[in-house]
């Protein structure tokens, strides 16, 4: 016994070997999201392109759909406008959730709907137009709602509006085809 | 041409590093002189030979050849001279190589001063230092190469160095942390020499104790010099962040100190031995593994490296094989020795196995909440995260029993302590440090059952109790002035050290409990009023330094309408690196400081402005700053110095 | 007690002349938002709290953490809200539960195993008796280093 005490410490440090082992291969920024499972939060965002078209998760309900938060202003996105393009070609609904930035009063000129709807139209003809529609999250409190830390992150809503996935970071054909696509799948069948 | 000599330099350095950790080591177990004396040359070689390849290098970085790849990453032209020379170590490449050096240079001052050493157990101190520079060097040389050229392409300006490095802070903060860090390769040497030879007794704990003395001293300045420039950088007003990094050199440290203190026990009374071997093989373990987390990137934090999981894999295995071998060593071999000596419940050597207890606890708990995240996530139960709540919490608690025993430990005797003759006199200090702490806080504030009462009476009683031991001691000398120069300088570092420790724990309830921050808005002209003072804004211009721009704002500072000084806050933007620093103004007495730094601009010609008043916080610097000269006047002590009649009588003549 | 609130406001008062950016109605308000903003964690950044970050998401969880405390909310309210959306990750503090409990009850255990160690090993010491006294005085200590050195290899 007094003999197994002395090889304690070694013990001990093996096991935290095994832990940094595993640690080296994951992702320490990737975190779960609180969000899954639970029904889209209520809101009424305009639509970026017709302002007086008001959207609530109501009406967005009876198809399972990918809701991308996104913004102009962010080169991940515009990279992965062209691949979401191509999932939409192959009947995925692609729903947009533009992630205005604050502005800083004393640098950026205000806030100018039409220059926003012009931005977005410039890039989406650019690079294409996953999107069946965009809304315009203006002071982020969707964003926050559903616990959105930055842009690009996507959700995969099923019929019924419940949060079926939350993915952080860009889409590409890999992260679809290992992560997203199979929960899409198993979503969409009903 | 230099560069490429730098690498030679490196490569030489390598070859001399494999030879040092196989030849004296072979030496030793074959009985073959000649081998054990080649380890001292060897090691002067090594540390020569890695101090030019960090010439090399700050030559490199001097003249802004962004053909090196290091150096068009971290360097500018317009960076000024001694930023560039910081700039050979703020990366990842450039702080291996320091690392490099200063283990060598650990080497080489071991192979120095240990004459009085059995050669068998200094060649093989030396060996196993060698085996770890050994493997340092080359990670340095085949995983993080800092003189990788990127020839024929290469750009003609750098990317300047971080501007968060850009301080005085840091020109002192690595070099100083990374001497403390691998200062324990020196008592982890010891241990496995030790081990090997199955010899541990008073002489072996005496040899090692300057040498974990001086890491210690240096591990203690390089945290608090990290903690002051985070404290003047970072633009928040924090001191201690709890972040891994930090966390990283504060395990190492916890279980230094704890070692320090049980070395004592192993010199004094040759008892505690297994623990103390423990202990030295722990606060280097605890050293690897810090720079594994710094270096890795398997946890997330504000100041790591640029990561790649092939580093982390080495720096892995290179820990199974240092760590996991010592420990194996280690089981193998301890539970044979036993100790002898015998004590009392009450005597000083239970009051430092409490200590021990306490600093070993504190260490665990620093451990589980750096890495638990980590465990948590592996073992597939979410996102977790650890920071400041928790740690507040334990330490608070784990602060008032150590400070407790900390004030009643010198008074101790060894072997075994009556109560009775102590009820006086630290019934006498208590009421002292009552006095003081209830005087202190109602001349500044109102007295309220809060943490700086507490911060403030723990802090007084251990003060208080460590001066007035060290009185008694003296007048056991006859009277002061006769014993002042008989008593040890060891006692004194020890009296100065906690001394130290009790102004730390007073700043630390001071900053926490008394801290008036505000976020304003001002114009040109306006006054705030925090905390007594009014903050006037006088101005607000447009800076250009060499490599940055910026705004710069002075404000003057009132207090009961007389002047009390003039504040200048920046907020740089560097534009190589395109980021936004806030550089703070800082008027600092030891009673407070004052504290702004300058925010966004706001509509309307408006500036925010975050304004502190932290009363006590140079305290928490100063604490350190007192523990380390106390290792400072430990290590002066004459006991570990070489007699003088021992010296050769040919070296006179050479 | 009036007087001495009255004396209180009076020393941590921020002059009317200039407003602060974010206005409180008590200051145990002002208290609880930078308590809180300091104990939330930034979700997007390294390792940084909601109070020290100036990413887009931090800014808006200031805003958000400052109007629920400004509605009334309390700190466990608060704090609730962001675990809501954002998980446990957003909290510096983990929730107890049968797996993070083992953070408070290691040291707890390994504090108690380490005394009780000292205790035994301290109790084994006197039953045994017959082992002759080690004592190396400092004198002692010093002969016998310099007994070391003389024995030249």
């Amino acid at each position: 016994m007094r003999k197994v005490l002395y090889y304690l410490p070694l013990f001990a440090f093996l096991a935290l070997a095994l832990f940094l082992l595993s640690g080296l291969f994951s992702d320490p920024r990737e975190r779960d999201s609180a969000s899954l499972n639970k029904a889209l939060p209520e809101f009424a965002l305009a639509d970026v392109m017709q302002p007086d078209k008001i959207w609530t998760p109501s009406e967005l309900k009876g198809e399972t759909y990918l809701l991308n938060v996104w913004g102009t202003w962010c080169p991940t996105c515009n990279a992965e406008l062209g691949y979401l393009t191509e999932l939409r070609q192959q009947g995925v609904k692609i729903v947009g959730l533009y992630y205005e930035l604050p502005r800083d009063p004393a640098f950026d000129a205000p806030f100018i709907l039409a220059e926003l709807q012009k931005d977005v139209q410039q890039k989406l003809q650019q690079q294409g137009d996953p999107y069946q529609f965009n809304m315009l999250d203006i002071d982020r409190s969707l964003s926050l709602d559903l616990g959105v830390s930055g842009a690009p992150e996507t959700f995969i809503v099923d019929a019924d509006g419940i949060i079926r996935a939350h993915h952080i970071g860009d889409i590409n054909p890999l992260v679809w085809r290992s992560k997203l696509a199979p929960i899409y799948q198993e979503w969409r069948k009903p | 041409m230099i560069v490429e000599a730098g690498q030679l330099a490196l490569t030489f350095a390598f070859a001399l590093s494999l030879l040092l950790s196989t030849v004296p080591l072979y030496g030793s177990f074959t009985a073959n002189q000649r081998l054990l004396l080649l380890a001292k040359p060897l090691a002067f070689g090594l540390f020569i030979f890695s101090a030019v390849a960090m010439a090399a290098l700050i030559y490199a970085f001097c003249t802004s050849d962004f053909t090196v790849i290091n150096v068009a990453q971290n360097s500018s032209s317009t960076l000024p001279w001694y930023y560039q020379i910081t700039a050979s170590f703020g990366s990842h490449e450039g702080s291996m190589l320091l690392w490099v050096l200063m283990l060598c240079g650990w080497t080489a001052l071991v192979a120095q001063f240990s004459k009085a050493l059995p050669l068998l157990l200094q060649g093989r101190i030396l060996g196993i230092l060698g085996l770890i520079s050994a493997g340092f060097i080359a990670f340095s040389l085949f995983m993080s190469n800092p003189f990788a050229r990127s020839l024929p392409f290469y750009p003609v300006e750098g990317r300047d160095l971080n501007p968060l490095l850009q301080d005085f802070g840091m020109i002192m903060h690595p070099p100083t942390l990374y001497m403390g860090y691998v200062g324990f390769a020196v008592a982890f040497a010891f241990a496995i020499a030790a081990l090997m030879g199955g010899r541990f007794d008073s002489v072996w704990a005496r040899w090692v104790r300057p040498w974990a003395l001086a890491a210690w001293l240096f591990l203690t300045l390089g945290i608090m010099l990290g903690s002051w420039w985070a404290y003047n950088e970072l633009g928040w007003g924090g001191w201690w962040f709890w972040d891994p990094v930090e966390n990283a050199s504060f395990m190492p440290w916890l279980a230094g100190t704890a070692l320090i203190h049980s070395l004592a026990v192993t010199e004094k009374r040759g008892t505690f031995k297994s623990w103390t071997v423990l202990l030295a093989l722990s606060a280097f373990a605890l050293s690897l593994v810090g720079a594994f987390l710094v270096r890795s990137g398997v946890l997330v934090s504000v100041h790591s490296f640029a990561t790649d999981p092939g580093r982390g894999l080495y720096l892995l295995a290179f820990l199974l094989v240092v760590i996991g071998g010592s420990l194996l060593l280690y089981g193998s071999r301890m539970n044979s020795v036993r100790s002898q000596a015998r004590y009392q419940l009450f005597s000083r050597e239970m009051l430092l196995w409490g200590n021990n207890i306490f600093l070993l606890t504190a260490c665990l708990i620093v451990f589980l909440g750096t890495l638990f995240p980590l465990f948590h996530k592996e073992l597939g139960l979410g996102s977790i995260s650890i920071g400041e709540p928790f740690f507040n919490q334990m330490f608070y608690y784990l602060t008032i029993p150590f400070a407790l025993l900390l004030g009643l430990g010198p008074w101790v005797r060894w072997k075994q302590q009556q109560v009775m003759p102590l009820i006086r006199p630290l019934a006498m200090v208590a009421v002292a440090a009552l006095i003081v702490s209830l005087g202190v806080l109602a001349s500044m504030q109102s007295v309220q059952a809060n943490l700086a009462l507490l911060g403030m009476l723990l802090g007084a009683w251990v003060g208080i109790s460590a001066l007035a031991e060290v009185m008694l001691r003296l007048r056991q000398f006859g009277s002061i002035s006769k014993g002042i120069t008989k008593l040890n300088a060891s006692h004194y570092g020890m009296t100065l050290a906690h001394i130290g420790f009790a102004v730390l724990v007073i700043g630390v309830a001071m900053t926490k409990t008394y801290t008036t921050e505000r976020d304003v808005r001002m114009q040109q002209g306006d006054v705030a009023t925090v905390a007594d003072y009014e903050f006037t804004l006088t101005e607000v211009y447009e800076l250009n330094g060499p490599n940055y721009g910026g705004q710069a704002a002075e404000l003057d500072v009132r207090k009961d309408g007389q002047f009390v000084t003039h504040l200048h806050a920046e907020k740089r933007f560097y534009r190589i690196q395109r980021t936004i620093m806030t550089e703070s103004a800082v008027h600092a007495r030891l009673s407070r400081d004052l504290y702004v730094s300058l925010g966004e601009e706001l509509p309307g010609d408006a500036w925010a402005l975050r304004i502190h008043v932290k009363p006590f916080v140079r305290w928490i610097w100063l604490g350190g700053v007192l523990m380390a000269l106390g290792a400072l006047l430990a290590l002066c002590d004459k006991r570990y110095r070489r007699k003088q009649t021992q010296r050769e009588p040919g070296a006179e003549h050479a | 007690m009036s007087r001495l609130a009255c004396l209180l406001i009076l020393l941590f008062s921020v002059n009317a002349l200039c407003q602060e950016v974010l206005s409180f109605d008590t200051d145990a308000q002002r208290q609880l938002y930078q308590d809180l903003t300091a104990e939330l964690r930034c979700p997007q950044c390294q390792n940084q709290n909601i109070a020290d970050s100036n990413a887009v998401v931090a800014v808006d969880m200031r805003q958000k953490t400052y109007q629920l405390i400004r509605e009334g909310q309390d700190r466990q309210q608060v704090v609730d809200y962001m675990i809501n959306r954002y998980g446990d990750f957003v909290h510096y503090l983990p929730p107890v539960n049968r797996y993070t409990l083992w953070l408070w009850l290691l040291p707890l255990l390994m504090l108690l195993a380490l005394f009780a160690t000292g205790v035994y090993r301290r109790s084994r010491q006197t039953s045994a008796l017959e082992t002759p006294e080690v004592n190396t005085s400092a004198v002692e200590l010093d002969q016998l280093i310099a007994r070391y050195r003389s024995k030249k290899p």
